[in-house]
């Protein structure tokens, strides 16, 4: 009786998880279709097929929702990099593999990365209250930090300000998506990544 | 009280600057302490024998605390290597105290010669030949110096015949098994990673830019305090590691960075979670610890 | 002509040191004080961040590692002076420095006093009191390493002092408990050691009016007086101060003249036979301590005694003695007026001084201590440390002998020519390093 019922729990919770998950992923794709604006939650919930009142179960406002999916996508790609930082590969090899995933993202899951860019970007008030700061990207930062810790202390990359180098490297990569979002790349971004791995390899290396 | 039923001290020096011994003398209850014990010799206060009777004769010992580096040759008192006089002792000890970082493991003085000069029972963090022979009696009281009551605290578990527990390097638990940071001042700055802008300001943490290294140095410095009343990072001075092993590092009063990030994590803490942590934490602006904690009017 | 040739192992001297006596008809006709180890701190040094001298150093030595601070701390500054940055150190930073100096040279004249001079001269004379003087010189020497640590941290091996200050803000309750910390020590220190009252004490000018100190004091004075003890340890009454403090201010004093000095002249030269160098001031042997301190500064009770006893081993005595009275006092005055709403530190940790060369000078307790440090690329290339008792254990020759040998000569007894050597307070690790 007992193990029916603590099967039963784990059952919904999970159902949970998975429906949670897939608002934040419908909501994504209308931000990034029809804008961060122009987009409602009655919008996202008809997409789904569920009640606005249930979706207000699982994220009480629109401005929540927006936070919980900055969140959501920094953890995904922090999750990739997490990867290469666990690679026992060579700075240069782990730059070429960080802009890769980076651009097979903006390929495969362009919503994330336009959300990134244009709306936490360029709404900041959305943000203020509950993203104060680095807090919602920080699953984000802290590969980067320790990438960039790990390859200074093996003496690959040369030591300097954080600040610096960070804004060289996810600067030079968010200006190239941008590009791509505004159709002004000749040819498709994978064909990129030799040439700007190796740029950011050398203006970074000891 | 029967002199013959106190044991046996003996207190021997190798290459040290006796800052161990005179940290020591500053014990407020010196004198209850040692009249447990039967002073054979000790190389500042009056004791029974002189030098050149520990080097030319055998005399008793139950208790022997080693002070400074050692070295097996070259090193004379009294006409006698030093290392001889150590082995005749340590022999018959019942427990070898190396007090003093130089003793334990090296420290300073091992630097003028690193091939020759080491701790007795540890070079650095490695065992010594000596220590298969004396691990079973071995403790070890890493400091530069040693805090008066670690080694009181020993000396009392020796004579109330309690088992000291000791860790992999012989450094007993209860006093080693705390971090410096353990108790200062400033762990509210720490805990919002609020940087100090300069040296002698009352507001700030040590940590991310003077170089303290009191997060990850094992001792006890800001639970038990120095002269029963401070320590180095209360009065704003950074904590340079002189108990670990491999006291001293280079450029001790600024942190070592990578692109920003400390290159040394407290303690057992994973980067990930540090770093995740600090980044929550920087976020937030908290005005009390912006502001200076007192002002006085002019 | 009698010759006998003894080596006599000297211990409790912060280490130990061999005595090579040539006695010739029963009196003392050579001494040789030689020392069998060094660390080698100043090669230690090499390759180190200028700012690692400030830990390093003090580990020179277990009982005078703050003077080494104060020295460090110093050499650096003037370094950076040197270099073009003016240091105006504030006020509070200055007085801070200077009181934590002071306590140091008190602990180290009170365990002198207690652990070497009054068993010595008791074992020397037989004249056995039975009393523990270690217990009186462990809980004076914890007091007042206490009111130190209120601003250092802790006592030994602080490292509180930077270029530029210090690294405490102490709040007025941390200058009070200073402040008690001290009182406590004088009451002690009037109640056993002179037995009358502090400024009493300091009243005392003449030798005629010695008569009126009392206490432990009172008894060293009675027995080496009675024990002709004013008439020997003479040594070349010539005196040498470099250090810039409230007991003197730099000079030398040859018999009680005194001339102006430049630190540039001190000079090293190795020894044979021995790990301790020598120093000399432009190629002559001086003393330095407190007696010297006296000398040059023209302590009026120091002048009277030495009218009559000239540097004798009962001036020298007297002097280091006398000098903690004075520190005692001296130091009430600076915590009374320390000004702690001065800031404590006032130099930019971002300055980028890479190349500079410099000297500090301290007036540690046994006399003058000077760091000479030489950085290039930010890192010690050269590092040079220059300790009292150098100065005061210095072979020589026949014609010109040190200033303890001169000391010993002529003496016809081991043990008394033991405790001439001892009374310049010896401290051997400071003099190998």
């Amino acid at each position: 009786m007992l193990f029916k019922s603590i099967g039963n729990i784990l059952k919904i919770a999970e159902k949970k998880a998975l429906k949670r998950e897939s608002i934040i992923q419908t909501a994504l794709q209308l931000f990034s279709t029809n804008g961060f604006h122009k987009t409602t939650i009655p919008d996202i919930a008809s997409k789904l097929q569920m009640s606005v009142g249930n979706l207000y179960n699982y994220f009480s406002s629109k401005d929540i929702l927006a936070q919980e999916i900055i969140k959501y996508t920094s953890e995904a790609l922090g999750k990739k990099i997490r990867e290469v930082n666990r690679t026992e590969a060579t700075a240069e090899e782990k730059i070429h593999q960080i802009v890769t995933v980076y651009f097979s993202m903006a390929k495969e899951k362009p919503e994330m990365i336009e959300y990134f860019l244009r709306v936490y970007l360029s709404n900041r008030e959305v943000f203020s209250d509950g993203c104060e700061g680095m807090v919602c990207v920080s699953g984000f930062i802290t590969e980067i930090m320790i990438f960039f810790d790990d390859c200074v202390s093996s003496g690959e990359l040369r030591n300097q300000d954080f600040f610096s180098a960070f804004g060289l490297f996810m600067g030079y990569l968010g200006g190239m998506v941008f590009l791509k979002g505004e159709d002004v790349l000749p040819k498709e971004i994978e064909f990129y990544i030799d040439d700007i791995s190796r740029n950011i390899y050398h203006a970074l290396k000891a | 009280m029967l002199c013959s039923t106190k044991p046996k001290l003996l207190w021997l020096q190798a290459i040290t600057c006796n800052g161990n011994a005179h940290s020591f003398l500053n014990h407020p209850e010196l004198f209850s302490i040692l009249s447990h014990y039967d002073i054979i010799y000790h190389p500042i206060l009056e004791s029974k024998y002189s030098l050149k009777d520990v080097i030319e004769k055998i005399l008793p010992c139950d208790v022997l605390i080693l002070e400074g580096s050692y070295i097996e040759s070259g090193f004379l008192k009294g006409g006698m290597e030093v290392s001889k006089v150590i082995d005749r002792y340590a022999k018959k000890a019942t427990h070898i105290i190396t007090a003093g970082t130089c003793a334990t493991f090296g420290g300073i003085f091992k630097q003028k010669d690193p091939e020759n000069i080491s701790g007795f029972g540890f070079d650095i963090e490695e065992q010594t030949k000596r220590y298969d022979i004396y691990a079973s009696k071995l403790i070890s009281l890493p400091g530069c110096p040693i805090h008066p009551k670690w080694l009181s605290y020993i000396l009392l578990m020796i004579v109330n015949n309690n088992k000291v527990v000791l860790d992999n390097l012989h450094r007993p638990v209860e006093l080693y098994g705390y971090t410096v940071h353990t108790g200062c001042t400033r762990n509210e700055y720490f805990e919002w990673k609020i940087d100090t802008k300069n040296f002698g300001l009352k507001e700030g943490y040590l940590f991310y830019e003077q170089g303290c290294q009191g997060p990850y140095t094992r001792g006890s410095c800001n639970k038990i305090l120095w002269n029963d009343t401070s320590s180095k990072t209360r009065v704003g001075t950074p904590c340079f590691g002189c108990t670990e092993p491999t006291f001293p590092q280079i450029s001790l009063f600024k942190t070592k960075t990578n692109m920003g990030i400390p290159a040394n994590m407290p303690l057992g803490v994973p980067r990930r979670a540090y770093l995740t942590l600090t980044g929550v934490v920087k976020s937030f602006k908290i005005k009390r610890f912006s502001e200076k904690l007192l002002e006085y009017d002019k | 002509m009698k010759k006998i040739q003894i080596k006599q192992l000297i211990e409790k001297i912060e280490g130990e040191a061999e005595l090579d006596f040539t006695f010739n008809d029963g009196a003392v006709e050579d001494v040789k004080i030689n020392f069998g180890f060094y660390r080698g701190i100043e090669e230690i040094l090499r390759g180190k961040a200028a700012r690692d001298a400030l830990v390093i150093t003090p580990r020179v030595c277990g009982i005078c590692n703050h003077s080494h601070l104060i020295a460090a701390v110093r050499a650096i500054e003037n370094g950076y002076e040197n270099s073009g940055l003016s240091i105006e150190l504030s006020s509070k930073a200055k007085d801070i420095r200077e009181f934590t100096l002071s306590c140091e040279l008190i602990q180290n004249h009170i365990k002198w006093f207690y652990l070497t001079i009054l068993p010595e001269l008791e074992a020397l004379l037989n004249e056995k009191s039975g009393e523990k003087h270690g217990l009186k010189a462990s809980y004076f020497s914890s007091i007042i390493t206490k009111s130190l640590a209120i601003f250092g941290g802790q006592w030994p091996h602080s490292s509180y002092t930077v270029p530029g200050g210090v690294t405490c803000d102490p709040t007025y309750m941390d200058v009070m408990q200073a402040e008690s910390l001290l009182d406590e020590f004088i009451q002690f220190f009037e109640q056993v050691v002179i037995g009358i009252p502090i400024d009493k004490y300091l009243d005392i000018t003449s030798v005629s009016s010695i008569y009126e100190i009392g206490g432990d004091f009172a008894r060293v004075l009675q027995l080496m007086g009675m024990n002709d003890m004013a008439n020997i340890g003479h040594s070349h009454d010539r005196f040498i101060v470099f250090g810039d403090c409230i007991l003197s201010q730099p000079g030398k004093s040859m018999i009680t003249k005194v001339f102006n000095v430049d630190v540039a002249y001190a000079e090293e030269s190795v020894q044979v036979g021995t790990k301790a160098k020598a120093v000399t001031y432009k190629q002559k042997f001086y003393e330095v301590g407190p007696l010297a301190r006296a000398m040059v500064s023209k302590e009026p009770i120091i002048k009277s005694l030495h009218k009559c006893y000239k540097d004798s081993l009962l001036t020298r005595v007297f002097a280091r003695v006398h000098e903690i009275a004075q520190l005692l006092k001296y130091s009430k005055n600076l915590l009374r007026d320390l000004k702690i709403d001065e800031p404590s530190c006032i130099l930019d940790p971002h300055h980028k001084l890479y190349e500079f060369e410099g000297t500090g000078v301290v007036e540690a307790a046994r006399g003058s201590l000077i760091h000479r440090t030489t950085v290039s690329n930010g890192l010690i290339s050269n590092y040079e440390i220059i300790t009292p008792t150098q100065w005061n254990l210095s072979n020589g020759t026949k014609e010109s002998l040190g200033i303890a040998q001169k000391g010993m000569i002529g003496l016809n007894d081991i043990e008394l020519a033991e405790f001439v050597f001892k009374s310049f307070d010896v401290c051997s690790v400071c003099t190998t390093k």
